[in-house]
């Protein structure tokens, strides 16, 4: 009974969410390029699909993405879980400032950082400061949400498990790590989409040859230019969709 | 090395690098003074913090601090009841999860774009009540207060579910079966079983959405009209128009300040009540 | 595997190496035709690296470090004064470039830059106010964006530099006045028209503007004309009492290792084919005098209208701050 009325919420929620997306994917068959209706076209994909700069920073935000979530997931549950079983104040706290810390200043630091570093290692911005930045920033995400899964997590279990004469790495390995995995592709799946619709710290330390697709898309909206923009997103809406539903029926076979 | 600081280790670094080291620049800024295009130079004062303590930034400090409350409340209350949702799916449950975080895969920029077809004069919601013969005159839905609360808790809410979600993934429904069995009445379960457990969950995803709310100012721009300030708003000015960097280092370490503070009283107070 | 791939593709661009030689080139976003950029890739036999940005700090906080990667960009010309001061833009070779015969006349001699040293002139544009005409009521600048007919819909710039720049001129002011009692009647009377005011917006009012929403703007030509395109009952006037002009000038940088090329590429713009196909993909007004371009009035005003602009410099420190001071109180007012 409460199920039914918790689903019902739910739906109501979720729908709240995708509401503009929905507008999104009306507007991308507009065939003015103005934001009242003027027929169906469409010319706006076709754009799309023809727009060098959007596949280009398509492909740049997706490898930046996975890469900066592989690594700041690692990264963080991995301190996540140092931090449970040996508290470390200096290792929390920076975790939690880099977190409070507003985007412009992440960037303009990082930056102001870059550039110093790399007139001695004679090195440019490019894709590889872009995934620096975002791991910075991803690790503090990930690691709250370990953090608190960890909270209700019984030290207890560990302890058993090396009593019974496992070592600390199976402990952890074969117990612990098992029963956060959900947490775990949970987090992972926050630092992946904080790290594709970054903008402010992407576009400070993007270098030359590393435009993001926010980058190409902030680029067109801001100017109020064309629904281009709508096409791309509702393509890449599409696409995921189906890629999660795809995943959904493996998981369920 | 024990196992416990291995795994410390790649944390400790990275953070070392890439954010102690950009935080001391930060913190030289803040006293360094600003240059004549832009950057900065000597000499060093404390006239930006002194600054900072004119009534006017207070006001957007405390302004800021209301509205992302108030956020942050909107969300948990949107956000438990889905994250409950969610974590008692069962075999859906990642569908659901990637379903939350679905329209997060396009811009912020153009969902919020959508917002103000949604919400303007000649927007959506207004056409339809209109031709409903509900009102007359177009509602003022954008450019104020309400907007940016709208726009905050729309783009924050998978913020509070997913640690939300992390944590009550663990509530065992065998516990609200006993609970149930021993004669409890559900509001009962709810506060003596599900919220204790879920109270972790709560502290994180508040944590996670308090902050950015904070810190926000592309939403206040263009869902608030850009008629108010609020801290992010100011930094970011600092940063970029003002060409006033030192101040605006000066304001982020107050905001970030701020936060912390925040942040570990809220911390101390949830511990405190758990291991009583 | 993921990690694999990006290695592998950085391998593989390490190898599958382009031994053309490069430019970057770093502009404001749709402010060229990509044929363009593809013509000169092919006729020079270069490859071409296009990045955008979308403000003149952007761009100033990558290059004013002097190791940001870009060869050519596009400041605004009261930015040019201030890099050059800080020693970041290459001085212009005129005898690579030939060309510069093909400006306007305006632009051979302009104020920022009397010898054309720094930045050849490339696109440029203004501030006014776009409207919905009534019958009744002549629009003719500034002040009928106080006028309490347009309560609720009208929008301002968000942008200190007009708004402020645009109260001192409805007063009287100079726009570019760092007198501290002119700034501040100035102030007050933005604040004045706060509650007549919806928002604060840039290019996101254009489409408010065609459905109707909003009846009158302060907007920038370009803009203006788009919108105009919407909806032909919209309307666009240089303000009376005097309104800013703006013109990105392209500057070769001084980090830049290729000077040769950059030439070559500022030379490329002004052709006048080049200048005509930029401008309408950009649509904006060009500097090149020899671009056959339809000349709307909206983005090229006649001479008389023309003599009312002012181009803004880059002013002192102090008064910078204080106008900052001002907007950030205007916007918390």
């Amino acid at each position: 009974m409460k199920r039914k009325a918790l689903g019902i919420y739910s739906a109501f929620v979720l729908a709240f969410l995708h509401a503009p997306l929905l507008i999104l994917i009306v507007f991308s068959f507009n065939s003015s390029r103005f934001t009242v209706w003027e027929g169906f076209s469409f010319r706006w994909y076709r754009a799309a699909m023809n727009d060098p700069q959007l596949a280009d920073g398509l492909m740049n935000s997706l490898i930046i993405a996975v890469v900066a979530a592989l690594l700041s997931t690692l990264i963080g549950t991995l301190a996540a879980y140092g931090i449970w079983r040996q508290r470390s104040v200096i290792l929390s706290g920076s975790l939690y400032l880099s977190l409070v810390t507003p985007e412009i200043v992440t960037g303009v630091s990082l930056l102001a950082l870059f550039q110093w570093s790399f007139r001695f290692l004679h090195m440019r911005l490019g894709l590889h400061t872009v995934v620096i930045s975002h791991i910075a920033f991803s690790i503090a995400y990930v690691a709250i949400v370990i953090s608190a899964r960890l909270r209700n997590y019984d030290r207890s279990l560990e302890e058993a498990a090396m009593d019974l004469g496992a070592s600390e790495w199976h402990a952890f390995s074969r117990v612990t790590l098992p029963s956060l995995a959900p947490a775990i592709a949970a987090a992972g799946l926050l630092a992946l989409v904080v790290s594709f619709d970054d903008y402010v710290i992407t576009s400070l330390v993007a270098g030359v040859d590393s435009e993001t697709l926010p980058m190409v898309i902030y680029a067109m909206a801001r100017r109020g230019v064309s629904p281009v923009v709508n096409a791309v997103s509702a393509l890449i809406v599409v696409a995921f969709g189906a890629i999660i539903l795809l995943s959904q029926r493996l998981q369920e076979k | 090395m024990s196992l416990r600081s291995r795994f410390l280790l790649p944390a400790r670094v990275w953070m070392a690098l890439f954010f102690a080291a950009p935080m001391a620049i930060v913190l030289s800024y803040s006293f360094l003074t600003r240059g004549e295009y832009g950057g900065v130079e000597q000499p060093w004062t404390v006239e930006n913090f002194i600054r900072l303590a004119e009534p006017i930034y207070l006001s957007i400090l405390w302004r800021s601090i209301w509205i992302a409350g108030l956020s942050t409340a909107l969300c948990a209350l949107l956000g438990f009841p889905l994250a409950l949702f969610i974590s008692r799916s069962g075999r859906r449950r990642n569908l659901y999860l990637q379903l939350v975080l679905l329209p997060f895969w396009t811009s912020f920029l153009v969902r919020t774009y959508a917002w103000l077809f949604i919400l303007r004069d000649t927007g959506l919601v207004n056409t339809v009540l209109m031709r409903l013969n509900i009102i007359a005159t177009p509602m003022q839905l954008l450019y104020n207060d309400r907007a940016v609360l709208l726009g905050l808790v729309c783009n924050f809410l998978p913020f509070f579910v997913l640690p939300m979600y992390a944590t009550l993934e663990r509530l065992d429904p065998a516990l609200l079966e006993a609970a149930a069995d021993l004669g409890a009445r559900p509001f009962a379960t709810l506060r003596r079983v599900i919220i204790p457990v879920s109270a972790p969950g709560f502290v994180a995803g508040s944590v996670l959405v308090f902050i950015p709310c904070l810190g926000a100012y592309l939403t206040p721009d263009l869902l608030g009209g850009g008629k108010t300030v609020m801290l992010g708003n100011l930094v970011q000015n600092q940063f970029t128009t003002a060409r006033d960097w030192p101040f605006g280092s000066a304001a982020s370490l107050v905001l970030m300040l701020a936060s912390a503070l925040l942040l570990a009283s809220l911390m101390r107070s949830r511990m405190a009540r758990e291991l009583t | 595997m993921n990690r694999r791939l990006f290695l592998a593709s950085s391998l593989f661009g390490a190898c599958a190496r382009d031994h053309r030689p490069r430019l970057n080139v770093y502009n404001w976003s749709t402010y060229i035709d990509p044929a363009m950029l593809a013509r000169f890739e092919r006729e020079r036999g270069v490859r071409l690296r296009y990045g955008t940005y979308e403000s003149n700090e952007e761009m100033l906080a990558k290059t004013m470090t002097g190791n940001s990667g870009w060869d050519v960009v596009f400041p605004t010309h009261s930015r040019l004064a201030p890099m050059a001061r800080a020693g970041l833009i290459a001085n212009l070779d005129h005898s690579r470039l030939p060309s510069l015969r093909n400006l306007h006349a305006r632009f051979q001699r302009p104020a920022w830059d009397p010898n054309l040293h720094w930045g050849v002139p490339y696109m440029w544009n203004a501030t006014g106010v776009a409207y919905i005409p009534f019958q009744d009521f002549a629009v003719e600048g500034w002040s009928y964006l106080w006028s309490d007919r347009l309560r609720g819909r009208l929008t301002m710039l968000d942008d200190p530099e007009d708004v402020i720049g645009a109260c001192l001129q409805k007063l009287g002011y100079p726009f570019g006045s760092i007198d501290a009692r002119q700034l501040a009647a100035a102030r007050n009377e933005a604040v004045r028209q706060k509650p007549l005011l919806r928002a604060y917006l840039n290019a996101e009012v254009r489409d408010q503007l065609v459905s109707g929403d909003v009846l009158a703007a302060q907007l920038w030509s370009t803009t203006a004309a788009q919108a105009m395109r919407g909806n032909p009952n919209l309307a666009f006037v240089y303000p009376e009492e005097g309104y800013p002009l703006y013109c990105d000038c392209a500057v070769i940088l001084r980090e830049s290792g290729r000077y040769e090329l950059a030439h070559d590429f500022l030379e490329f713009l002004l052709q006048p084919d080049v200048a005509a196909a930029n401008a309408r993909a950009a649509e904006t007004a060009t500097a090149n005098g020899e671009a056959r371009v339809t000349r709307d009035p909206v983005l090229y005003p006649p001479d008389d209208i023309y003599r009312r602009g002012v181009w803004p410099e880059a002013l002192p420190s102090a008064a910078q701050r204080y106008r900052d001071r001002l907007w950030t109180e205007i916007k918390s007012a």
